[in-house]
């Protein structure tokens, strides 16, 4: 009789019983070759665990903070001028739709470079206004966090998106970039009516 | 047994680990810092087991704290704060892995390491056979045998599927074992 090989060796470690579990447990209590080969799995486990700890050769944390306070500069910017009831209008619009989770069927590489030309196009006009000098309330700066928070999760869904297969992740990929155009743009009419408002 | 060691990990790590977390929560630079001071080192093993370079290791270990940093209040406590630090890692160790696009097929490496005589007498330690590892291989082995997670959330870091999982682990077992002079069933 042959023995178990590898991939029915390293299955057996899982939970769950999958079709031939069974019969490969049985072939193991009798086959003193492969439950050797089965310890042998287990210890070079052991052994992996047992690796010692790699540690990074220089400190990152005075980098990453300057990061974090960079990032905090520039949203305080950006929330400056943000108009509360706009700013509520427009966060209940980009809710209330409720279209961005609807699949993207047969998605294709043009409409994907729109998206992303519409969101870049929609930075740059959040980029051109400047807020800075504004004073703002704080349920307004609370709504535009929450904008913006939104925005942030839909790019860590981006890059993970782009780990996925093709076909998945084209559609994927539309859709969250319509996600980010449609949150954008409410950041954006925030700001020209916070300007309007104003007589800018 | 995944949760129990990310709980008394975390809790070895970080003391205080709610308080460090609240204030965290409110922009703490300490905090904040105090986060990267417990899990910089399991991150970095982390990074390095799945990059190639210490370089790329270093930078997976910036990117991660610096998402931590930018997230910590929308982390919701459902699992171990260890282990939501960790999948951030994980992610983008793996997203690295894939912007490097390094060619990490079986069939080149293969090409490239694969006259190196391993089947006959060539005894590894295993610290260098998991390194010859091809990267995707090296990341299942040490993301499933080292830190717990299961195929199917390994599949979905990856994008792949969990039968890719558990044939990508079963292939680096099978060359461990050949690299480490195991002894072969004949």
């Amino acid at each position: 009789m042959s023995h178990l090989s590898i991939e029915t060796l390293v299955g057996l470690r899982e939970p769950g019983t999958e079709p031939g579990t069974a019969a490969a447990r049985e072939h193991l209590d009798a086959c003193s070759a492969c439950r050797a080969e089965y310890e042998r799995l287990h210890q070079r486990v052991a052994r992996l665990k047992a690796l010692p700890s790699l540690r990074p050769g220089r400190d990152r944390w005075p980098t990453i903070l300057g990061r974090v306070r960079s990032e905090r500069r520039r949203r305080r910017a950006r929330f400056a001028g943000v108009g509360g009831l706009a700013a509520a209008a427009a966060l209940a619009l980009v809710v209330g739709l409720g279209t961005f989770g609807a699949p993207e069927v047969g998605a294709s590489p043009a409409e994907i470079q729109q998206a992303m030309g519409r969101s870049q196009a929609l930075e740059s006009a959040l980029d051109r206004i400047d807020p800075e000098s504004r004073v703002t309330d704080g349920r307004t700066a609370g709504i535009a966090q929450e904008l913006e928070d939104r925005i942030a999760r839909v790019d860590r869904r981006l890059e993970m998106a782009e780990l996925m297969e093709r076909q998945a992740r084209d559609a994927e990929l539309l859709r969250l970039w319509r996600e980010r155009v449609g949150l954008l743009d409410a950041l954006v009419d925030v700001h020209v009516t916070r300007a309007s408002n104003v007589g800018l | 047994m995944t949760m129990t060691r990310t709980l008394s990990m975390e809790s070895y790590l970080l003391a205080d680990a709610d308080s460090v977390v609240a204030r965290a929560r409110q922009g703490d630079e300490t905090a904040l810092e105090a986060l990267y001071r417990a899990f910089e080192v399991p991150v970095y093993n982390l990074a390095r087991r799945i990059c190639r370079t210490t370089e790329d290791a270093e930078d997976v270990l910036q990117e991660t704290f610096f998402e931590v940093c930018r997230s910590i209040r929308g982390y919701r406590e459902e699992g171990s704060l260890w282990g939501w630090i960790r999948t951030i890692a994980a992610s983008k160790a793996l997203m690295r892995l894939r912007r490097n696009k390094y060619r990490d097929t079986d069939e080149l490496h293969e090409e490239v390491v694969g006259r190196r005589k391993e089947d006959t007498h060539l005894r590894m330690d295993l610290e260098a056979a998991l390194e010859r590892l091809p990267e995707v291989s090296r990341a299942v082995v040490w993301l499933h045998d080292v830190e717990g997670y299961t195929h199917d959330e390994i599949a979905g870091m990856m994008g792949k599927t969990p039968s890719f999982s558990k044939s990508q682990l079963a292939r680096a077992h099978a060359r461990l074992r050949r690299w480490l002079g195991e002894e072969v069933i004949s």
